[in-house]
């Protein structure tokens, strides 16, 4: 039998770069003869010959791995061989038994490529169903869950499981009609808001299309821990109490103040006394006097008592009060977090299967 | 007289008891009490009869808040100076009460009494009279006070009769913390009273009253 060149390069390139019909791993895995006959057929670019065996292996006992191996084998061939239909019919065997296949659009022909994009659309599958780990303040957060459906259908999700009390809790993620990319989450609340309770829950993906359905599942482990509490400030980041207090600059004030008082008794005096008295003694004066002039200029000398430095007391009350105001809002959001479930959430091992 | 004077300190006594008693949980209240020596120059009706001396006493000082009060007493002994007329010298006694609010921070309205006596009686001129005016007080560092007060004497009673209508009291006065509680008082007080008799009825005749007082203590501070 002589094939197009242009189908010879093609299948060349999809055998030999993207390994999807063949390749050592592959073979390895497979124990059929006939299947391996098919495979190697295929290898060789005999497609009439890996037609030919694949068929007849299909018709043994085989895995499931095995079975979907033949049926791409088929798929891969009759796309070589130009027969799309019966590509895309193969490829829809094919992604029934292994939903997760995937081909990758730079390392297989367009052919096949098209046709196992076909036979996608024409199943109805839920596809990539993946949970990634997260944990978040129960109410506060949502398990994000994502999923592809291949056809419009009317797909419910739901969470079974439970915390080991025996009775299974069914929670209802979602319920809508979906086509292609689906994003939910999950806030993994009870109806009455509290978290659901620690335990395994497995994520089911039911989605219907007339009589097909289609279901997937993927396991989660959801485990309780206690919120971080927030610690009390001290002090506030990028303030710091200022003294209190401060040392004004030495001045001659004292002794001025002396002078003054003493000035004014002694003016006072003088112009007291009597014409007819005579000028009284100044003795008395002048040891009081001259006592207040000595304290006035040695308090000059001294150095300066601290005085309140009104700003600074200003300054620190309400720094205090910004640090108090601050660490009673923290205390009343500890205790929030104290009343507060966090929840830590981890997928299983996963798996799927048509119903 | 001394009756007079006795129940003039027995009044005082009671006052400062009851500020020393009254605010005794408060943070302001501030009591002292301690002794003085004093100097003194006396003049009386004319330049020739004057005197000078010295004596000791006591000073009491309490505050509570802007209440403020001091007590004084000095016992003097005045001798006739070189050139007076007198011939014999006396011995007085002169008691002074302040009673004093403060309106500002170096500001106090005062009232109060001041009595002296004299011994022998007729020696010299007993005086009696009430006193209000105003203080001036200011800090001139840490533990020091420099006071300046002006009292005008109303209503004054001399022993030997007469009246004055006008009568002025200043004084300076310094408050220094020495030590602990150990206070060093000193105050002097210069006294002008233009006093004026009417013997047997045949008209006014000027006998004015000249003291300048020196009080020099300690006290101590509770």
């Amino acid at each position: 039998m002589r094939l197009p060149r242009r189908t010879v390069v093609l299948a060349l390139l999809a055998t030999v770069a993207t390994g999807a019909p063949g390749g050592e791993a592959r073979a390895q895995a497979i124990q059929n003869a006939t299947l391996s006959r098919a495979n190697q057929a295929y290898d060789n670019l005999d497609y009439r010959q890996a037609l030919s065996f694949s068929r007849a292996a299909l018709r043994e006992r085989l895995s499931g791995a095995e079975r979907a191996r033949a049926y791409e084998v088929l798929g891969f061939s009759y796309a070589a061989l130009d027969s799309i239909l019966k590509a895309v019919d193969a490829f829809k065997q094919v992604v029934l038994i292994d939903p997760e296949r995937q081909l990758d659009p730079n390392r297989v022909s367009p052919k096949a490529y098209s046709a196992f994009d076909v036979a996608l659309r024409q199943v109805l599958l839920v596809r990539q169903l993946r949970v990634d780990s997260t944990s978040f303040v129960g109410g506060k957060g949502a398990l994000p869950v994502r999923f592809m459906v291949t056809q419009p259908a009317r797909v419910v999700t739901r969470a079974i499981g439970g915390g080991g009390g025996g009775a299974q809790a069914n929670f209802l993620v979602d319920s809508g009609a979906w086509n292609g990319q689906v994003n939910l989450s999950w806030p993994a609340r009870l109806p009455n808001g509290d978290p659901v309770p620690a335990g395994t829950y497995t994520l089911v993906v039911d989605a219907r299309l007339g009589q097909n359905s289609f279901t997937a599942s993927q396991p989660v482990r959801i485990t309780h821990g206690s919120v971080d509490t927030l610690p009390h400030l001290t002090s506030l980041p990028g303030y710091q109490y200022l003294p209190e207090t401060e040392i004004p600059a030495p001045s001659w004030r004292p002794l001025g103040l002396a002078f003054l008082y003493t000035g004014g008794a002694l003016i006072g005096t003088v112009g007291l006394e009597s014409g007819s008295l005579g000028a009284s003694s100044k003795r008395e004066l002048g040891v009081v006097g001259g006592a207040a002039l000595l304290t006035g200029f040695i308090m000059t000398l001294r150095k300066p008592a601290p005085r309140p430095a009104e700003g600074n007391i200003l300054y620190n009350r309400l720094l205090k009060e910004q640090i108090a105001r601050r660490n009673a809002d923290i205390a009343k959001e500890n205790v929030t977090r104290r009343q507060q479930v966090q929840l830590s959430i981890v997928p299983l091992s996963k798996s799927g299967a048509p119903r | 007289m001394s009756r007079r004077g006795g129940s003039s300190v027995g009044c005082a006594a009671v006052v400062l008891g009851a500020l020393a008693g009254a605010g005794r949980p408060a943070g302001a209240q501030h009591v002292t009490i301690g002794p003085q020596a004093a100097l003194v120059d006396y003049r009386e009706v004319s330049s020739g009869l004057r005197y000078s001396g010295s004596g000791f006493g006591g000073i009491a000082t309490a505050r509570y808040r802007k209440l403020s009060a001091a007590a004084s007493v000095v016992r003097l002994s005045l001798d006739p100076t070189k050139g007076s007329t007198a011939s014999v010298g006396y011995k007085a006694t002169e008691f002074d009460l302040w009673l004093s609010y403060d309106v500002a921070s170096y500001a106090s309205l005062e009232v109060g009494v001041i009595r002296r006596t004299a011994d022998p009686e007729f020696e010299a001129q007993s005086l009696g009279a009430v006193r209000v005016g105003a203080r001036s007080t200011y800090d001139l560092g840490p533990g020091a006070t420099i006071a300046f007060r002006a009292n005008y004497l109303a209503a004054p009673k001399f022993s030997g009769g007469g009246s004055a209508s006008f009568s002025l009291d200043l004084g300076l006065g310094l408050d220094l913390l020495v030590a602990g509680r150990l206070h060093g008082v000193v105050d002097y007080t210069f006294e002008r009273v233009n006093r004026k008799t009417n013997p047997g009825g045949t008209g006014e005749i000027p006998a004015p009253i000249q003291q300048s007082l020196a009080r020099v203590g300690l006290a101590i501070g509770f």
